[in-house]
């Protein structure tokens, strides 16, 4: 079932002289076990909108659908525990939220609160440390022993630990190195192919989104831009112009060859088929 | 001399494994040195031993023939500003103004003369509007200039970035890497920046590669990048340009331009000749 945004507004703080409405009247359709990129400059509504997701913001007008739940405007919510177990929201710099004493105990805090048993608990965060690469002797190190990159994997753990149907990551990889940031999204290409996890990723980052995204939407505003699949958003230069966005290289590459004639299918994604389809059109 | 020279310095924070390995260059005055390699490469510890926050035990430094010890750190403190991975960790001040005015306090500034110094630094990082500003009211680019101006009021000779754009959305970096580029194309001020940002190291008069601890290049950026298959080896990403020729060159198509467009240009002519 796929996520179902209606009508829906976010105001901060509503009724006071500094009410900001940070989404406006939002319908919106995330489907199912994809990888969906949220994009859009800083301060157009991202965070605000994905925190919705697992009912950390509840909309001051109109509803959303989540799986089996609906969650209106003004309407005492009753299901915030499962839900937020089916959803699992990860923040931006997630590194700093670690506090337990031990990497372990951290990531079992999750399932500890959702009613698992010790045992269960500790079984489950072994489990997702395992998952995101975490080695079993760095299981009872400090967290904040660890480097940024691990410290990030932990909390991710943290989420995964509770296997939650959805997966909701604020800016994944800002901040980590190339090779840190390229681990961390196979992790999340594996979730979804794997798992059959529904993977929502709000980035900066449009070269990750056009490698690996399948759906993007793009924000301004609080306003929906653009809903629908990554390949024809950025095969199409007036949109790219008119959302502000910079095209990724390869994504300009890709548009100068089309426009100079040569004919590149819809796989010619990856630099790899680019040269091998170009090359065949050259050699004939 | 050169400005900074680093001769067979090496690092490690416990016995088992150095985290700097008998690491010897050294910069000229006015360049624009980038500093790449993974994460564990030894990027920062060298750069905190250069700012003399971790101790030479190893090797030396000298900036300015000075040599970076206890002795001498309060004067080459003087002449070197580091600007930090985290816009939000490293704001001292309750406004803008206040934060700018830390270094020159600390300095012993006559307060008449802060005034003038504060406005012209501001006005260098394009911050004069938000002088009064608090930091949770600014952008993290515009909390990573309040840091740049801080460091430019105390008249620095060297200036160190330790990632300072990886945290920034896409139009704070361009905002903070094109005042680099600024600050960069005089004369007067060394910049040393650690980056994983290979646009920004093709910017750059030369740079400096670090694997596990050891110096694996230091060159012009065009001449590195030349060894993309070095570069591959210890897993470094290497520029678009050069992936594209690589990409070509498994079908034997050699394509020599240096930028896009001109690779554009040389595939359609291959083309339209056979």
């Amino acid at each position: 079932m796929p996520i179902r945004f209606k009508k829906l507004s976010y105001i901060y703080n509503k009724d006071m002289p500094y009410a900001h409405k940070a989404l406006d009247e939002i319908d919106l359709e995330i489907k199912e076990g994809v990888i969906t990129a949220i994009i859009g400059e800083t301060g157009s509504g991202k965070s605000t909108l994905v925190e919705h997701l697992n009912a950390l913001l509840l909309p001051s007008e109109g509803s959303l659908e989540v799986l089996d739940y609906n969650i209106v405007a003004n309407q005492k919510q009753r299901f915030l525990k499962p839900l937020r177990k089916d959803v699992g929201l990860v923040f931006q710099f997630s590194e700093y939220q670690l506090f337990e004493e031990t990497v372990i105990k951290d990531v079992a805090f999750g399932p500890l609160n959702f009613g698992f048993t010790p045992e269960e608990a500790l079984k489950r965060a072994a489990e997702a440390l395992k998952k995101v690469g975490i080695r079993e002797e760095d299981f009872n190190r400090s967290p904040l022993e660890l480097s940024g990159g691990q410290k990030r994997r932990v909390a991710i753990a943290g989420i995964l630990s509770c296997d939650p149907k959805i997966i909701v990551l604020d800016e994944p990889t800002a901040g980590l190195d190339p090779q840190g940031a390229r681990e961390m999204i196979d992790l999340f290409v594996e979730l979804n192919k794997k798992e059959g996890k529904t993977v929502i990723i709000v980035s900066h980052d449009n070269e990750m989104v056009y490698n690996y995204c399948d759906e993007t939407i793009v924000l301004s505003h609080g306003k929906i831009m653009y809903n629908g699949p990554t390949f024809d958003l950025f095969a199409d230069k007036e949109k790219l112009k008119e959302f502000n966005m910079l095209e990724p290289q390869i994504v300009s590459f890709r548009n100068d060859l089309c426009e100079k004639g040569f004919r590149l299918s819809r796989d010619a994604r990856t630099l790899k088929q680019i040269a091998k389809e170009v090359a065949e059109q050259v050699k004939r | 001399m050169d400005l900074i020279e680093i001769k067979d310095v090496s690092y490690s924070y416990d016995d088992s494994k150095k985290a700097v390995d008998k690491v010897s260059f050294s910069v000229k005055q006015g360049d624009y040195v980038t500093v790449i390699g993974h994460n564990g490469s030894g990027k920062s510890t060298l750069a905190k031993m250069i700012a003399g926050l971790l101790p030479v035990k190893e090797g030396s430094i000298t900036i300015d023939g000075l040599e970076v010890n206890e002795e001498n750190i309060a004067k080459i403190r003087q002449r070197l500003g580091i600007v930090f991975q985290n816009p939000d960790n490293q704001f001292i001040g309750s406004t803008v103004k206040d934060d700018i005015a830390f270094g020159l306090e600390n300095k012993r500034v006559p307060s008449k003369d802060m005034e003038g110094i504060i406005r012209e630094y501001a006005e260098k990082v394009g911050l004069t509007p938000f002088l009064t500003y608090e930091p949770q009211n600014l952008s993290g680019g515009q909390k990573q200039r309040v840091a740049i101006a801080g460091i430019l009021a105390m008249a620095p000779d060297i200036i160190i970035f330790d990632e300072a754009t990886s945290m920034l959305d896409p139009k704070g970096k361009k905002e903070i890497k094109q005042l680099m580029y600024d600050l960069a194309a005089g004369d007067d001020i060394t910049i040393l920046s650690i980056t994983h940002d290979i646009e920004e190291v093709l910017q750059s008069d030369r740079c400096v590669v670090l694997n596990k601890g050891k110096l694996f290049m230091y060159d012009e950026p065009e001449k590195i990048f030349a060894h993309a298959d070095k570069l591959r080896e210890i897993d470094l990403d290497v520029p678009f340009i050069e992936q594209v020729r690589e990409a070509f060159g498994k079908y034997k198509i050699r394509l020599k331009s240096d930028d896009l467009k001109g690779m554009v240009e040389e595939l359609c002519r291959s083309g339209s000749k056979s």
